[in-house]
């Protein structure tokens, strides 16, 4: 039924209190309805029930004391005016709540019904005041994206006529062009791609800055994206004629990482290694293991340049920050690329930061996760604190029909790996993540702890729903196959670990069999070669 | 061997211009339109064998062009490229799921639109047997 009175949950354990109370809001007008609590657990039930349109709150429960009484309801029902009931002895705590949120305190000893209407009016209305501000702080920056977004779109419309043109002329599709006039229209290009670059920044800042950046992790080999960024960047570099090194540990793991982003953070800080370092300079891009974080690669990119100082370090990855003393003006962007190569690392869980002294260059360290497959094994693969008794694993192969591929293949495959992982059981299956540079044609994994005779089950039941998948029809070709995964034997004195990293040495030994070279997460050098920042997407 | 030919769609005549130039030097025969409409119009007469289309138009936008390239029965085979200064993000899905065969976003590199254009166009049956 509903009622239209104001709700007011009042949480209170002194049982004398809280009539007193509740005797001034009988009085109060325009009338309310009270619930009551006596203590911090059934306030929070009665919240659960029905949300209460303000809470008076009692900070000394049985249950709860002190800051962490109004914390808890503030987490359980939040927007809600909350007003505190103080003693005369703990005013000082009461105007802590007050700046934590709470919206006033009353102490109890001098409690008029009038007092108690007016603060419970005045709470109410200043919450509904914080809300509406809240919203339009929200739909300003809602406002300022839309309008990044517009500007960047109407930028790009007339930054491709001066594009088209340059090249026309560049490329002497209307008629030769003298070597010093070739030379001009290069410098023209050069700050045509340097705008584009600005523009992109823009609203990947844009993008970070309301959450919206996401990535798509895979399993990885990170020196494969450092060749390739070092490939992208090397003419750049070698107009100022600095070399670039690449120095990758011999025992890196794979990652487990968005190949496009990590791509990008290393392009970014290599792009800003080479702006940084003077003529005839060098720059090393570096990745290997540090012992006390194994679970984390570490990626360095190092320069010859003048280096940073320390008041500057503190500020360098903050947006639109600018180095007052860039050496090559002429390549200055707008301060956001560091930013956004932060936010990128953080959204893979790692860390970036720098470390320099003036005049000794410098070095920005970043961390990605590895992709440790007997982690991922471990909580499904054992079984009260022993190894399940079999194991099998199934490949689900899918091609394109056609060359170029029809349909949208990047959807297509993420259906399907949805798909598979309805069909499995979360407590003993794995649906593996998928592996190397993203692609028409994928090939997933399930690891199953069963063995080969039910895992037919398992791969018919996969056969059929993934048949139901419509675009996979027209696009593609679908392969789905039962493995058998022998696992050596337990060695006397093995630890659960070793076994099932044991295991997981065995899976990826299939794994990477299956494969087959080209789809390995190593070197591809096909993707070397695109230099460029707009990248196609071709409907494979 | 008869050229290739493509239709070129954008509202921006200057750009029209550059393209025409562009692909005309790589021995492709062009066709050109600068709204959604007489995009429509002119590849059910030209039957163009390719179709770089712009998402922002005038008199039906690039979405209402590939809906009506899919849906009709002689028009649907001829593959789509976009190439449109709108965000990928909120665009590039939606544009291959309506039929597009790729998404560029303005402005984009020669070559890359070379080459993507030279793959999606309907293969001589001469080079069918082309390893991939």
């Amino acid at each position: 039924m509903s009622d239209s009175r104001t709700h007011v949950l009042l949480i209170e354990d002194n049982p004398g209190d809280a009539d007193l109370v509740r005797l001034r809001l009988v009085e109060s007008r325009p009338a309310v309805r009270v619930d009551y609590a006596s203590r911090l657990s059934d306030g929070l039930a009665a919240i659960a029930k029905e949300m209460p349109s303000l809470v008076l709150l009692d900070l000394n429960l049985p249950d709860s004391h002190g800051a962490e009484t109004f914390r808890k309801i503030m987490e359980k029902a939040p927007g809600v005016p909350v007003v505190v009931l103080s003693g005369q002895d703990d005013e000082a705590l009461a105007m802590k709540a007050v700046n934590q949120g709470v919206q006033d305190y009353l102490v109890k000893g001098d409690l008029s019904s009038k007092h108690l209407e007016r603060a419970m009016r005045y709470a109410v209305e200043r919450q509904s005041l914080l809300r509406s501000l809240d919203m339009a702080r929200k739909q300003q920056i809602e406002f300022k994206n839309q309008f990044l977004s517009h500007v960047s779109h109407e930028l790009r419309t007339p930054l491709t006529c001066i594009h088209q043109y340059v090249t026309l002329l560049l490329d002497g599709l209307a008629g030769p062009v003298q070597p010093e006039q070739a030379d001009h229209l290069k410098t023209v290009l050069k700050s045509v791609n340097q705008l584009h670059a600005m523009i992109r920044d823009l609203l990947e800042a844009t993008r970070a800055e309301s959450g919206k950046l996401r990535i798509e992790p895979r399993c990885i080999a990170v020196g494969t994206l450092i060749q390739q960024a070092v490939a992208m960047m090397r003419p750049t570099a070698q107009e100022k004629r600095i070399g670039i090194e690449i120095g990758l540990d011999r025992r890196i793991p794979l990652i487990f990482a968005d190949p496009d982003r990590v791509l990008e953070i290393l392009i970014n800080l290599i792009d800003n290694a080479i702006k940084f370092t003077p003529v005839d300079g060098a720059i090393t891009v570096k990745a290997c293991m540090v012992e006390s974080d194994p679970e984390m690669v570490y990626l360095s990119i190092t320069d010859t340049g003048r280096g940073i100082n320390p008041e500057t370090k503190a500020m360098i990855f903050e947006r639109l920050y600018q180095d007052p003393e860039a050496i090559d003006s002429s390549r200055s962007g707008l301060g956001l690329g560091l930013f956004i190569c932060r936010e990128l690392v953080k959204l893979h869980q790692g860390r970036i930061w720098v470390s320099s002294d003036p005049g000794q260059g410098s070095t920005f360290t970043f961390t990605l996760p590895t992709y440790s497959l007997a982690k991922l094994l471990f909580p499904v693969v054992t079984h009260q604190a022993s190894l399940r008794p079999a194991f099998s694993l199934v490949q689900v192969e899918l091609t394109p029909l056609s060359n170029p591929p029809r349909g949208n293949w990047r959807e297509t495959w993420q259906e399907c790996l949805e798909t598979l992982r309805r069909c499995v059981y979360l407590d003993k299956d794995l649906v593996l993540p998928p592996m190397g540079m993203a692609g028409p044609a994928e090939t997933f994994f399930v690891v199953a702890s069963t063995d080969m005779e039910r895992v037919g089950v398992m791969a018919m039941r996969i056969r059929e729903q993934l048949e139901r998948v419509a675009s996979l029809k027209s696009a593609g070709k679908l392969s789905v196959m039962t493995v058998p995964i022998i696992p050596t034997a337990a060695a006397p004195g093995e630890t659960l670990e070793q076994q099932v990293q044991h295991l997981a040495d065995r899976i990826n030994e299939i794994v990477i069999r299956a494969l087959g070279k080209e789809n390995l997460p190593v070197a591809n050098s096909a993707h070397a070669a695109s230099g460029s920042s707009t990248k196609p997407v071709l409907k494979h | 061997m008869p050229r290739n030919k493509i239709l070129v769609v954008d509202d921006d005549p200057d750009l029209v211009r550059a393209l025409r130039l562009r692909l005309r030097a790589n021995d492709y025969d062009i066709a050109t339109a600068c709204d959604g409409y007489s995009a429509i119009a002119s590849a059910q007469k030209e039957r163009p064998d390719l179709i770089v289309l712009d998402l922002g138009l005038p008199a039906g936008d690039g979405f209402v062009v590939l809906d009506r390239l899919q849906n009709s029965d002689v028009l649907s085979g001829i593959p789509v490229i976009v190439l449109s200064a709108r965000d990928p993000q909120n665009n590039e899905q939606r544009a291959l799921k309506a039929g597009a065969a790729a998404y560029f976003q303005k402005p984009a590199d020669n070559e890359e639109l070379l080459s993507v254009i030279r793959v999606s166009l309907p293969q001589p049956k001469a080079e069918a047997a082309r390893p991939s």
